[in-house]
């Protein structure tokens, strides 16, 4: 098992896990709003190798629908053997996933990719989640919570266009994490884009230990992973990008490095350090 | 009695006739995470050119009813580190190796199968000249019979082990293209590399790719590969590797019905990994119902109206 990292363990390197394919089930699906589901499947035999950070390629039972579709883990019930996907409807992907019922056969690929590197102990983390970009920092919560980590030194900062787009929060609120919900109409929280008061809380924190964590649209996370550099504080975001194969072979979901070159965001990714990616 | 899948091209004895096709199996490594290399037939590498390219910068794939349209651009580590970096595991996989080479000059095609032709373990090369996503080179030596011929003469004479030619259906007559090839001394025909395609979104008015057209591959394209497999077996002596939209076993079969010795396997990597050894298995039953010994048994066999 992964563990929070303390001073002494600063150098946890999470490794690729061996994939596997499995057939499965949805056992459960809950509608959390107008467009947005979340999906149970179950049981899939590589549920205790999944981390916060990574994904699935979900394949559905759709001719339609020719790819599989990445999906960050949301959650997992190891003793059920099953885990937990998010999504909202924005494609023919999602829309098709929107319709599966309990029961219906799916194929997960999984768990794909790098997941996040956890906070070291002695760090207070700040997840900063925009719109459907939730479930991947959802699961960290839970996941650093579960293993020792105070929910008083985790920021969940979630930003969304309405009050609809903030998903989960009595999910979230019940983690006892110091929650600051973001709506652009300023029907739920505070009103402004989710970045005005991270910026706002990283100027008032200089000298404490953070460490940064964020999910959510491009332009979002170009400006966190611009503030993480101006502020000097470290993190992760997770990329999200249009994924044939989600293992590495057909290299169509590159991304620019900082340092020249391309990253796939499948393996080498989804979860790149603040400062890695050319956004 | 288990039936035999070996079959044989340029002498060189495949343990059964599934490969995995160019830029859809790297170059071995990741496809190794899903299953034991040593089950395949052989694998066909990602392009190497002479330099490394980066490739085109993305969107370069795009989902398309029942395939997909790419324009990756021949992304690859070059030749040098490919034999450093790449070669060793490869050797070590206990399938059969075949590197796919690009160029987009008769230069570039005979430097390349000149330092692989050096190299230990390559066990044949399978000549791009069929890549529509290259502003020069590729699919240029493909469509044009006497450039055909020049290039596979000019990579013969510096590579002495089995050179296939990797022929494009973007062509008025694939037969000429490979009668060219024959002619230019390969020694085997690989067919079809991606259709040219393109797709808009009709949102942003954008295509969906930044080269603006790709290749379309998948099941979409496999009625056309089919067509042209049977074509080129028709007219042209040399053994043929069947590619375009294999999926599954049956699949398979029709490939060899119409004259592919061996089949490559593409697009189908990226929604099933595992797909090849799901085949492989897949045909030692169908020949079995079909009561016969050797995959060979079927080639060409298609009855014909």
């Amino acid at each position: 098992m992964v563990d929070v990292q303390d001073e002494n363990n600063p150098a946890e390197s999470p490794e690729m896990i061996k994939p596997a394919c499995c057939d499965t089930f949805v056992v459960k699906k809950k509608k959390l709003g107008v467009e947005y589901f979340s999906l149970t499947f179950g049981p899939f035999s590589k549920i205790r190798a999944c981390r916060p950070g990574h994904f699935i390629q979900l394949k559905l039972p759709d001719s339609q629908v020719f790819f599989r579709r990445p999906m960050s883990v949301a959650g997992v019930i190891p003793q059920n053997s099953e885990m937990e996907i998010v999504l909202k409807v924005v494609g023919r992907g999602t829309s098709s996933m929107s319709r599966l019922k309990k029961g219906d056969p799916v194929n997960i690929l999984g768990p794909l990719g790098i997941p996040f590197k956890l906070p070291h102990r002695n760090e207070s983390a700040v997840l900063v989640a925009g719109g459907v970009g939730v479930p991947p920092l959802l699961f960290l919560a839970e996941t650093m919570i579960s293993k020792g980590f105070d929910p008083e030194k985790i920021l969940f900062y979630y930003g969304g266009r309405t009050s609809a787009d903030i998903i989960l929060r009595s999910r979230i609120k019940s983690l006892g994490v110091r929650f600051s919900p973001v709506t652009e109409d300023g029907s739920y929280g505070i009103e402004g884009i989710v970045t005005e008061p991270l910026e706002k809380m990283l100027n008032g924190a200089k000298g404490e230990k953070l460490r940064l964590y964020a999910c959510g649209p491009e332009g979002m996370l170009k400006a966190i992973n611009n503030l993480g550099l101006k502020y000097g504080v470290d993190g992760q975001i997770s990329l999200e990008a249009l994924m044939p194969c989600g293992i590495g072979v057909c290299l169509g979901c590159v991304v620019p490095l900082t340092e020249g070159g391309h990253a796939r965001v499948c393996t080498e990714g989804p979860v790149f350090d603040i400062g890695k990616v050319a956004l | 009695m288990t039936p035999d899948l070996k079959v044989t091209i340029a002498g060189v004895e495949f343990a059964n006739p599934i490969m995995t096709a160019s830029g859809c199996c790297g170059y071995g490594e990741e496809l190794a995470q899903m299953f034991p290399l040593k089950k395949l037939g052989a694998l066909v590498t990602k392009s190497i050119t002479q330099e490394p390219r980066l490739g085109h910068p993305p969107p370069r794939t795009a989902e398309t009813s029942s395939g997909m349209l790419n324009a990756i651009g021949l992304a690859n580590v070059g030749v040098d580190q490919f034999i450093v970096d790449k070669m060793p595991f490869l050797r070590s996989s206990g399938t059969r190796i075949i590197v796919n080479v690009a160029g987009s000059s008769l230069k570039e095609y005979v430097e390349v199968c000149a330092r692989l032709n050096d190299c230990e373990g390559v066990d044949m090369v399978e000549l791009n000249i069929s890549c529509p996503n290259v502003d020069e080179g590729g699919m240029e030596f493909g469509s044009d019979p006497r450039l055909t011929e020049k290039v596979v003469s000019a990579a013969r004479k510096v590579f002495s082990r089995p050179l296939i030619a990797k022929l494009s259906p973007n062509v008025t007559s694939i037969e000429k293209i490979a009668q060219a090839a024959e002619q230019g001394g390969a020694d085997a025909l690989s067919l079809i590399n991606s259709l040219v395609g393109t797709a808009i979104d009709i949102n942003t008015w954008r295509p969906r790719l930044t080269n603006n057209r790709g290749g379309l591959t998948g099941p979409a394209i496999k009625p056309v590969a089919l067509a042209k497999v049977d074509a080129v077996f028709n007219c042209c002596r040399l053994p043929i590797i069947g590619i375009g939209g294999i999926s599954c076993v049956e699949d398979v079969v029709e490939f060899i019905l119409c004259g592919a010795t061996a089949v490559e396997i593409g697009t189908a990597l990226f929604v099933e990994p595992t797909v090849p050894v799901t085949i492989v298995d897949g045909l030692k039953k169908y020949l079995k119902r079909k009561k016969l010994s050797s995959i060979t048994d079927l080639l060409g066999k298609v009855r014909k109206y």
